[in-house]
């Protein structure tokens, strides 16, 4: 989506992050890594899947992201 | 001691199995797995909390001790736990999973045709597959002969502490198994864990009676110690049940006359 704002062009971009929707009023971040740092989640214990597919921790800093998507982000909890 | 838990490709000293849900803090959790002396803890897997970021379970466990098995713990039906086992292989770098379909919130019980056609998959995908099912022997076989490296059925729901409501059909299992038999869910008591080992079984899994206990590290060392004299007692033969008694003192030599 394109916003006219103070005479510039301001470019709101939007994520479905675990199931919620989630505005980036500067465009997405370019990378998992960079989505990870912009929401201070440590990315040591995280698992990501964008669209479906998982992507492994060793190319969240390659792995690129697109306005639309759908990333779930998921880690270890205690269970039986 | 020469008596090894072998599954899949590895061997384990211990046959307690222990689960990470419902403790109180990571500390006592991590207090009462190293009391157990189990070399196989269970965690699940979850969408991380993105507005309060404090959960770090992991942390607390020394993943060259232990062996971090992955449940699919929420997985209503064969795809969704198919998709949690490889989010769980991606996080861990290794392929064994705790199988669980339990699409009834009710009694937790375990779906078995999503259950063993999940296996099928996973097995596939190469996939080290421990498959949580009611205690149904065909099942337990069928899921063999697919190629899964355990058999865990329940003795009774899940966190219900009830012991071996299923003791029967956990015998036939146990008689017909050629993979290790995992008793998991409902043992609530460290005699309960005995008594499973009594009857045979591999290994026992618990987790709620530890981290529910008062005092989840002394629980702990009770059922480290009921699990290893549950499967002494086995192994060492018990003796025969019969209705009438069977005295143990001489029959001759009574002080009396006649």
């Amino acid at each position: 989506m394109l916003f006219l704002f103070f005479g510039g062009v301001i470019k709101v971009e939007v994520l479905n992050i675990n199931g919620a929707e989630r505005q980036f009023a500067d465009g997405v971040p370019a990378t998992i890594a960079d989505l990870l740092n912009h929401l201070g989640i440590k990315a040591a214990t995280v698992v990501a899947e964008i669209d479906g597919t998982i992507v492994h921790r060793d190319k969240f800093a390659k792995t690129n992201l697109r306005h639309g998507q759908s990333i779930e982000l998921v880690r270890f909890a205690g269970g039986g | 001691m020469t008596d090894k838990l072998v599954i899949a490709d590895r061997e384990f000293q211990s046959r307690l199995l222990v689960g990470t849900g419902k403790f109180a803090s990571c500390e006592i959790m991590a207090e009462a797995i190293e009391k157990s002396g189990t070399e196989v803890v269970t965690v699940a897997l979850r969408r991380v909390d993105i507005e309060n970021e404090n959960d770090d379970m992991l942390a607390a466990i020394d993943r060259d001790k232990y062996l971090l098995l992955p449940n699919t713990s929420g997985a209503r039906d064969a795809e969704e736990a198919v998709r949690l086992s490889k989010l769980a292989r991606a996080a861990t770098g290794i392929n064994w999973v705790k199988l669980e379909v339990t699409p009834d919130p009710y009694y937790l019980l375990p779906d078995p045709v999503e259950t063993l056609k999940a296996a099928e998959i996973l097995v596939q995908d190469g996939f080290v597959v421990l498959p949580y099912i009611n205690a149904d022997p065909i099942l337990a076989k069928k899921l063999e002969d697919a190629g899964t490296a355990t058999v865990m059925p329940l003795a009774s729901p899940i966190g219900s502490n009830q012991g071996l409501q299923t003791r029967a059909a956990l015998e036939i299992i146990i008689e017909q198994a050629n993979v290790p038999v995992v008793v998991d869910a409902g043992l609530g008591l460290p005699s309960h864990a005995a008594e499973a080992m009594e009857i045979g079984a591999d290994a026992v899994l618990v987790n709620t009676a530890i981290a529910a206990a008062a005092d989840p590290a002394e629980m702990a060392v009770a059922f480290k110690l009921a699990v290893e004299a549950g499967r002494t007692a086995r192994l060492s033969g018990p003796g025969a049940v019969s209705r009438r008694a069977s005295a143990s003192s001489p029959l001759t030599g009574f002080l009396r006359n006649k």
